[in-house]
């Protein structure tokens, strides 16, 4: 259903050949996210681990998984959205199989993968692929 | 003669590599300054010519490691003017030498008893007392400093006859401040109570007398001032350092050993458990011997410059919201409103430039200044006013690209 712009997602970062276009791509993705409420931002939807805040909502239904996030930093929410679009419409069971570091890591976002106290992405995909 | 940094960067070679393609613009020196090929030769020279266990062994290569090894305490005391190389006690960094005093002091506090720090302390400065303070029922006071380095309030009746300890830094990490040093240290004597000074920022910056500062424990780490990392220093007086209980015990730091009692090694064995980071002193040594051989207030006045110029770049600016003072010496901490440092401090990295952003280690300091945190650009003798433009241009462009909403 919604293949199109996730493709076109993959593709505008996947065209980066630089740091600094992946930056200016994440800028321009991060006003795409639907932003989450003040009452969604809440301690019990923070992901931990995160310098920048992010939040987290999953829900479970009819065999979907479906992911909302917000972050305070505009460049985590680029990648947000990146990380939202690989995921979009398939079930906790699909989500779990998937290798999300390495589909991650082919749209030019490995420097956002370390385990750098600075960004928290690993924790936010542990959450994603637990039950 | 006008300071040329360009003269010093061939003694830097990890300057002169890109950085995804920009010239590498290394702006985080607060946090560790990169190393000269005299420190690099010297930890090498080490291992190819002399390495051995030393102060063990008597053989041809334990004699030259144990000769050079306490060369390098010599060279420690000269550079912090310190009467007695006996007097410097070598630690993994100043937050061991930090902790080696909160443990070692614990038996002179009682309860109701004064720690006394400021308002500008990294964590390493402050945790260690706060944990002290529980460990013992003293009492952890701050005395409340503005970030231009005055008095925030009636300051006098922070030192009182029940202050123990008083711990300071020279220098804010964070922020830049110079703190009135010689003024706090002069009312915590008057006090009787043990002083401490954290000078991990100052001294690959100001040349440093601890004689002069009269303080009675001085701190600092090799790695912010172009030595290597994993080796500090701990100076004492005479006094003070035997009033510390060892807060390790081992090998090296005894006389005599039966399974009954031990017989302690004198100053400094006696607070040097096990064998030592033999490297890392070799390497420190050699990085005092570099700064020694410069003109240091040519260094100060330049670093001091290049501070200046970004400071008064991004004031006029606008929009930037400063938390250096402008007469900081060593770097400028700053926040921008609405703009996330994380994002500021991705698109300084995207053009090689390399700062560091978030709270320092220095929580309640951030707190006071009421910011999560900030972005911190940070001298060394061999930046150039190139790179301090750089630096103010590459934000001017992220600020523009960012606060877009």
């Amino acid at each position: 259903m919604t293949n199109a712009p996730s493709l076109d997602i993959e593709h505008q970062l996947q065209a980066c050949r630089s740091k600094e276009e992946t930056f200016k791509t994440l800028v321009v993705l991060s006003k795409t996210l639907p932003r989450l409420s003040d009452d969604e931002k809440i301690e019990d939807n923070k992901v931990k681990g995160c310098e920048s805040a992010v939040w987290l909502i999953i829900e479970d239904i009819n065999d979907v998984r479906h992911i909302r996030a917000d972050s305070d930093a505009k460049l985590m929410r680029g990648v947000l959205v990146a990380l939202l679009s690989l995921v979009a419409d398939k079930s906790f069971a699909d989500i779990q199989q998937m290798d999300l570091k390495r589909e991650l890591a082919e749209l030019n976002l490995s420097s956002y993968l370390t385990s750098s106290r600075t960004n928290g992405v690993l924790a936010i995909l542990a959450q994603i692929q637990r039950p | 003669m006008a300071f040329d940094p360009s003269l010093l960067r061939p003694l830097f070679p990890i300057l002169s590599q890109p950085a995804y393609e920009h010239p590498l613009t290394y702006l985080d020196n607060a946090a560790t300054t990169q190393k000269p090929l005299a420190v690099l030769d010297a930890i090498q020279n080490y291992y190819r010519t002399g390495n051995a266990n030393v102060h063990r062994g008597a053989h041809f290569l334990s004699d030259r490691a144990t000769n050079q090894f306490e060369h390098a305490r010599h060279t420690l005391a000269h550079f912090l003017q310190a009467p007695e190389q006996s007097h410097i006690i070598w630690t993994k960094g100043a937050t061991e030498a930090i902790n080696m005093v909160a443990y070692g002091l614990e038996h002179v506090l009682a309860k109701g008893d004064e720690i006394l720090i400021t308002s500008l302390e990294h964590h390493a400065n402050l945790v260690p007392w706060q944990q002290l303070a529980f460990r013992t029922g003293a009492r952890l006071r701050v005395l409340p400093l503005t970030s231009s380095g005055e008095w925030e309030a009636e300051f006098a009746h922070y030192f009182s006859d029940r202050t123990r300890i008083f711990a300071a830094t020279q220098i804010s990490n964070a922020i830049g401040t110079t703190t009135p040093m010689q003024t706090m240290l002069d009312l915590a004597k008057q006090q009787g109570a043990f002083t401490l000074v954290d000078g991990a920022q100052a001294v690959a910056h100001y040349p440093v007398n601890v004689s002069e500062l009269d303080c009675d424990f001085y701190v600092f780490s090799g790695h912010k001032m172009y030595g290597p990392t994993g080796i500090g220093v701990l100076y004492g007086k005479q006094h003070a350092l035997e009033v510390l209980i060892p807060y390790q015990t081992g090998g090296e730091m005894v006389r005599h050993v039966s399974h009954q009692a031990t017989e302690f090694n004198v100053l400094p064995y006696r607070l040097e458990a096990g064998t030592p980071n033999i490297e890392g002193v070799i390497g420190l040594a050699a990085a005092c011997d570099f700064l020694s051989a410069q003109d240091r207030s040519a260094l100060l006045a330049w670093e001091q410059s290049l501070a200046h110029h970004v400071y008064t770049r991004l004031h006029k600016e606008g929009g930037i919201e400063l938390h250096s003072p402008e007469n900081s010496t060593t770097l400028v901490s700053l926040s921008v409103p609405n703009v996330h440092l994380l994002d500021l401090n991705a698109y300084l990295d995207s053009q090689g430039v390399a700062v560091r952003a978030g709270s320092h280690c220095a929580h309640p300091l951030m707190a006071q200044l009421g910011v999560s945190g900030t972005l911190r650009a940070s001298f060394a003798c061999y930046n150039t006013l190139k790179e301090a433009d750089r630096f103010c241009d590459v934000l001017i462009d992220a600020i523009d690209l960012l606060n877009d909403e």
